[in-house]
């Protein structure tokens, strides 16, 4: 593959939708010749973006726009939600002892996303949130 | 992708394995925190979660997994996640399940690992 392939879609707001987005992945991943193994993490990626757009996304807007796009060198992931969006350097990051201890053993999806990509970027305002991944294939 | 979530459960030497199939999600995560407390209940403090065939998993699915932890911590048990994608090991190291359960590559491995 020497040209750039990519998919936009709009998910609405139902059960399991972000698996919509793993498909989409998968296809083109196989399309572009790159292997299963190198998309693994890609796959959560996509998936932690996905469902946290979901989940701060607007009662009035609740779609989600998602964008990605594969090169040989790497695979670009864009989310972006309607919400009304948040102080990203608020979220302190989670802790696993803490967590253990906790009622509330959610809010990983930030932690996983920052930490599993190669380059992660988020802006968030009262309009929404938009999140940009970039996961490096070599 | 159809990937609908399923489990099976046995009891071996009083250990108890569950291993999955598909999307760990929010519902595939209670699934096996539920089958978990069922034998819990009954006094089983070793468990291994076999998650060859879920290669999908999200972080709300993962955290029902940190009730089972939690419960066995304060009971003196352990549990050993086997089997695991590579992708999913990795999600599980950065969230740090690590500290308080094991992994193994198999069922077998993680069996021997509470002798």
């Amino acid at each position: 593959m020497r040209d750039p392939v990519s998919l936009k879609i709009e998910l609405p707001k139902i059960p399991d939708i972000e698996l919509v987005a793993v498909e989409g992945l998968d296809r083109l991943a196989r399309f572009a010749g790159i292997s299963e193994e190198k998309i693994g993490e890609a796959r959560i990626l996509i998936t932690e973006a996905v469902i946290n757009a979901l989940e701060h996304g607007g009662d009035e807007s609740p779609n989600v726009s998602v964008e990605f796009t594969i090169t040989p060198k790497e695979i670009v992931i864009y989310v972006r939600d309607y919400g009304r969006g948040f102080e990203p350097s608020g979220i302190a990051d989670p802790e696993i002892e803490e967590k253990i201890r906790s009622k509330n053993k959610r809010g990983w999806g930030l932690k996983l996303m920052k930490s599993m990509s190669d380059d992660f970027h988020i802006e968030s305002d009262r309009t929404g949130t938009r999140i940009t991944i970039k996961k490096f294939l070599n | 992708m159809d990937l609908p979530f399923s489990l099976t459960s046995e009891l071996r030497d009083s250990r108890l394995i569950i291993a999955t199939s598909g999307y760990v999600n929010n519902i595939g995560g209670e699934a096996i925190a539920t089958e978990f407390n069922r034998h819990f209940e009954s006094g089983i403090k070793e468990v291994v979660i076999n998650l060859a065939q879920s290669k999908v998993v999200n972080s709300i699915g993962m955290s029902f997994l940190l009730e089972i932890i939690e419960k066995l911590e304060d009971a003196g048990g352990r549990l050993v996640f086997s089997n695991l994608d590579p992708a999913v090991d990795k999600m599980l190291t950065i969230m740090g399940i690590f500290k308080f359960a094991g992994k193994a590559s198999d069922v077998a491995e993680a069996l021997k690992s509470f002798s």
